[in-house]
């Protein structure tokens, strides 16, 4: 019997189910440690209003600044971060649940599904997002900041985002690519191997950054908040 | 860098105080960074310099080794196959001389991260384990130790501050209320006022008696500067802090008003309560003035400083940024000048730090990398033709006056209170 | 009788010439695909002899192979789609007048006489016979779950394959397991070339298998001695080079993100993409999209259902066939899912403690060390 078959199976089924366990395990662990570390009270007397900061800085984080960065001053000196970053994020965003065959897993895992997108629409993002992964490692490896705090695992992490991704996209294009490239069960199985990869690397890796960046941007809306600063 | 005698094993004991500071929100900030390098372009020290160690992340790379290595399964795992390095004595000392020397604790580059995390407090928490392991600046230790034995950063002892304060009531001819129990305001000045800007004192005061506030000024609690806070020392930050507070509670004022020092009024205003019990209120000058124009208990010419070219604003990161007060000096300004202030390109809450705030000004070492950042602040106000420039806070003025001088600049700092003071409408 | 040819052996059956031309040709169409050079196929060369005298010329000069069909755990199902498919000639010829010489579901004989006929017909053509497989083969009880004549179909089979020249395994029973093989396998199946490991097998999956496919495989052999290029399950690549998906009369709206979301709902009445109702299309390598049905009429995905992936191995055990196919075969419960959540939560609580504590440590250190220099 083909080992492909044998192998997508094992990927789709008993590794799949594992490294979603290990991810669920994992952030669990990575929350509760953060969490039971120790809080301090906070009993500083406002001047502004600490909800209404959180509001704004969430409304100026998702709504304003993802799609007109220009605004912010910073931008001048990051563009390559900014503008690859947000496609990347975007585009990554729309594929993971308005691509059908994501849509497809979700509706397997909750129960319930959702409308999605055309595939011309999804494709053209998903490659927007791969070209924008490829501008931001080429930007790491130029920029001496980047450079500098880059330890072997932001290396790894662009590698391990990267894959699924690739493979992901080889996969709606096997037959463009089918003269060089790989049959689609093939690119199935390395797609969800790297994803499987990914799930069990995510919750030891800077890439659940998706998980505290609801802490550090609630404090920082709350800390600019009750000084009546905007965030 | 010179230093001070170091105890054995630096590292060591910075590690024991990394591990001491570092609670759930620490971890959850550390945690939160992507390691995109926006940090970069908001530090005025990486912008100046172009130097990437001045990146704001990097200089919390010890305290995230220390967390990652100590309190994470992956960071002990790393640290033991080699994809992560361990913290060395080497290692504190060179970043030593990058949190003291080239950071001002001005906390703008929280406002640019896209996660928001507050790399200003997480800065202050490195210096914090720097003062634990002995390696501070010699400047710096020599201004804690001046301060802790003498009275203040600066020297100044008891004798020469009752004199000088004297001396500035009676050259200028103004009443200045010492010691006097049961009144609702105790001010507190810096040395740098009473020594560099004496007529922000002189200014303050006449603001206070035309408005008839019941003000006085305290010997035991007569320095708001706190060197403890640039060193890293939460010991001596409360020692220093008590000398204000007890005096407070003493003389059983309402409210404790800090004059034109940011770092103080960052301290007083919005770390104090969670560190010690407050005997009151907490709020700086410049809130108290826009407060008393508001209430029409001081009367002021409008557009008094209109004439003599634009003038503009520097806000003060530990005042404007970190304080809050953004809005009540442009109040003041618009009042004095409402046709010739113009905004710098980068105000308000994203306004570069003038470089001299956060210890830096105090360590001689500093001061190739304090004028440089200065070019900034001078390319901005070039852009917008001023000729002179405000601000609230004494620090900001001293490095301002200092570094124009050093650049042979035509521009003037100005102190908004100054300005208010020569503007002040006599009544009845 | 072995040394004469097709061709002197349809004479005797009473084809005409004419005949046995127009079989040629429809034999020459069915194998047209795998041995046309691909400039041929595109138009830019003309061929220097026609494929129906290539297909004649084999005839005439080859012995007529004799095949013999054995069935086991299976449902007929493939023997039934080959003799009632639409392709009159083909079947005709390959069911009577070339080459079954066994087949115990067609047979006329039954009996001692049916046994005795497989054994004469084992003992003659030695080496040279075809064996068609249809059903896996229980290996469970040893054997006992498959018996005919009181023989296991273990024993059967390898007595078989002993003297085949090649075998064919059709149906996804024969070459996958199939049904009787899906979990939790009572039996024991397993598919033949598990148990036939010294000749070559060529595999017709599906369920059934297309009858085209079966004959153009049975075809090739005729003509050319030798099966035709396999892929690596053993399939030919003439019949299972390209996915359904491909070649999916639905493929512009799946491309357009226009899918059916229930069976009976606006876009299955439009004839949208099945994809979301679970087909397996994109991963199923077969030519229902291609040859279809009932002699060109249609496949089930034309008829409003998604493919099941009935040609690829496993295919019961490969998730729901109304389950999306991105979907993952098995996935936690909430129960299981509350379980990591937990155990990750109890790890988490651990290391905290244990920070917790090395925070107190560290601060007697400060202490200690303080005192030391106090």
């Amino acid at each position: 019997m083909g080992s492909t078959d044998a192998t997508l199976a094992f990927a789709r089924g008993p590794l799949f189910y594992t490294a979603l366990l290990i991810f669920i395990a994992g952030m669990a662990y990575r929350l509760v440690s953060v969490l039971l570390l120790g809080w301090k009270r906070d009993r500083v007397p406002n001047k502004g209003s600490k909800l209404r900061g959180v509001a704004v800085t969430y409304a100026k984080g998702l709504l304003i600044f993802p799609f007109i960065p220009w605004v912010k001053k910073t931008f001048r000196g990051n563009q390559t971060t900014y503008l690859a970053g947000g496609m990347f994020h975007f585009g990554l965003f729309v594929v993971i649940f308005l691509g059908t065959a994501h849509m497809l897993v979700w509706k397997s895992l909750l129960g319930f599904g959702w409308p999605t997108l055309a595939l011309p629409i999804v494709d053209f993002l998903s490659a927007a997002a791969i070209v924008a992964m490829i501008a931001l490692f080429v930007n790491r490896l130029a920029n001496p900041v980047l450079r500098l705090i880059s330890g072997p695992s932001e290396w790894l992490n662009l590698l391990i985002v990267f894959l699924p991704m690739v493979t992901g996209y080889g996969l709606t294009h096997h037959r463009l690519l089918g003269i060089v490239a790989l049959p689609y069960e093939n690119l199935y199985l390395m797609h969800m191997m790297s994803i499987n990869l990914m799930l069990i690397w995510i919750p030891f890796s800077r890439i659940s950054h998706f998980m505290f960046y609801f802490f550090s941007r609630t404090y920082h809306g709350a800390q600019a908040g009750k000084r009546a600063v905007m965030p | 860098m010179s230093t001070t005698t170091a105890p054995e094993a630096p590292a060591r004991a910075a590690m024991d105080s990394f591990i001491h500071t570092t609670g759930s929100w620490v971890a959850s900030q550390l945690d939160a960074c992507t390691r995109c390098g926006i940090c970069a372009e908001a530090c005025h020290f990486y912008e100046a310099t172009g130097n990437p160690e001045f990146t704001p992340v990097w200089k919390v790379e010890l305290l995230r080794r220390a967390y990652e290595q100590r309190f994470t399964l992956t960071g002990r795992a790393k640290l033991a196959i080699g994809l992560d390095k361990p913290v060395t004595d080497e290692d504190i000392r060179h970043w030593s001389t990058i949190v003291y020397e080239a950071c001002t604790l001005c906390n703008k580059c929280a406002m640019v991260c896209p996660m928001g995390i507050q790399l200003g407090p997480l800065i202050h928490d490195v210096r914090e384990a720097m003062a634990e392991a002995e390696i501070i600046p010699t400047d710096l230790v020599e201004a804690v130790r001046k301060q802790e034995e003498i009275g203040s950063p600066l020297g100044v002892t008891d004798d020469a501050w009752a004199d000088r304060i004297e001396w500035i009531a009676d050259e200028w001819e103004v009443e200045i209320p010492i010691d006097v129990k049961g009144s609702d305001t105790m001010v507190a000045f810096t040395s740098i006022e009473l020594m560099k800007f004496p007529e922000n004192i002189v200014a303050i005061a006449k603001i206070l008696n035309a408005a008839g506030e019941k003000w006085t000024i305290s010997t035991p609690g007569r320095e708001v500067v706190n060197f403890g806070v640039f060193e890293g020392n939460p010991d001596r930050v409360k020692l220093f802090m008590a000398r204000l507070l007890d005096s407070a509670k003493e003389l059983g004022v309402k409210r404790l008003v800090v004059t034109e020092c940011g770092h103080a009024y960052d301290l007083l205003r919005w770390t104090a309560p969670n560190m010690v019990e407050m005997p009151c209120e907490v709020t700086h000058i410049v809130a108290v003035i826009d407060e008393l124009i508001k209430a029409k208990r001081i009367t002021l010419r409008p557009g008094a400083f209109d004439e003599g070219g634009t003038i503009t604003f520097h806000d003060a990161c530990k005042i404007q940024r970190r304080g809050g007060h953004i809005e009540e000096p442009r109040n003041i300004l618009k009042l004095l000048a409402p046709t010739s202030f113009k905004e710098l390109d980068r105000c308000r809450e994203e306004s570069v730090c003038c470089g001299g705030g956060g210890g830096v000004i105090a360590i001689k070492e500093a001061d190739p990398l304090r004028y440089k950042v200065f070019e900034l602040k001078i390319r901005q106000m070039e852009e917008v033709g001023a000729t002179r420039v405000a601000m609230t806070c004494a620090n900001c003025r001293l490095q301002f006056t200092e570094s124009l001088q050093h650049f042979g600049s035509p521009v003037k700092a100005v102190g908004l209170s100054h300005m208010v003071a020569e503007s002040l409408v006599e009544e009845k | 009788m072995a040394d004469e040819t097709i061709y002197q052996y349809l004479l005797r059956e009473g084809v005409s010439r004419r005949q046995f031309l127009k079989i040629c040709g429809a034999l020459a169409a069915t194998l047209g695909i795998s041995e046309a050079s691909p400039l041929l196929a595109a138009g830019l060369a003309r061929p220097t002899r026609p494929t129906t005298r290539l297909v004649a010329e084999a005839l005439a000069s080859k012995p007529r192979v004799p095949v013999m069909w054995l069935n086991f755990q299976d449902c007929t199902g493939c023997t039934e789609a080959l003799t009632r498919s639409l392709s009159p000639t083909l079947t005709d010829l390959v069911l009577n007048k070339i080459t079954i010489d066994y087949h115990e579901t067609l047979s006329a004989a039954s009996g001692v006489q049916a046994d005795e006929n497989k054994r004469m017909m084992m003992e003659t053509y030695a080496g040279q016979y075809l064996l068609v497989v249809e059903g896996s083969i229980p290996t469970g009880a040893n054997g006992n779950y498959c018996t005919i004549g009181g023989r296991t179909a273990v024993d059967l089979l390898q007595e078989a394959a002993a003297g085949a020249a090649a075998v064919i395994a059709t149906g996804n029973c024969a070459a996958f397991g199939g049904i009787p093989m899906a979990q939790p396998n009572p039996t024991g199946a397993v598919p033949a070339y598990q148990l036939i490991t010294d000749k070559p097998v060529a595999h017709i999956p599906g369920c059934p298998a297309i009858p085209e496919a079966f004959t153009g495989t049975l075809v090739n052999f005729l003509v050319f001695g030798k099966l035709p290029e396999l892929d690596d399950l053993n399939r030919p690549i003439t019949f299972y080079g390209t996915t359904v998906h491909d070649r999916c009369l639905r493929r512009p709206f799946y491309e357009a993100g226009k899918f059916a979301n229930s069976f009976d709902d606006e876009g299955a009445r439009k004839g949208w993409c099945l994809y979301k109702l679970g087909c397996k299309g994109p991963t199923t390598y077969n030519a229902c999209a291609g040859i279809k049905w009932g002699g060109g009429l249609s496949f089930p995905i034309q008829s409003g259902h998604p493919c099941l992936g009935c040609s690829e191995p496993n295919f019961w055990d490969n998730g729901g066939f109304y389950q999306g196919q991105s979907a993952p075969i098995s996935r936690p419960t909430i129960t299981v899912a509350g379980a990591a959540l937990a155990a990750g939560a109890v790890i988490g609580v651990a290391n905290a403690a244990a920070n917790r504590l090395q925070k107190r440590h560290a601060d007697a250190d400060e202490e200690i060390t303080e005192s030391l220099s106090g």
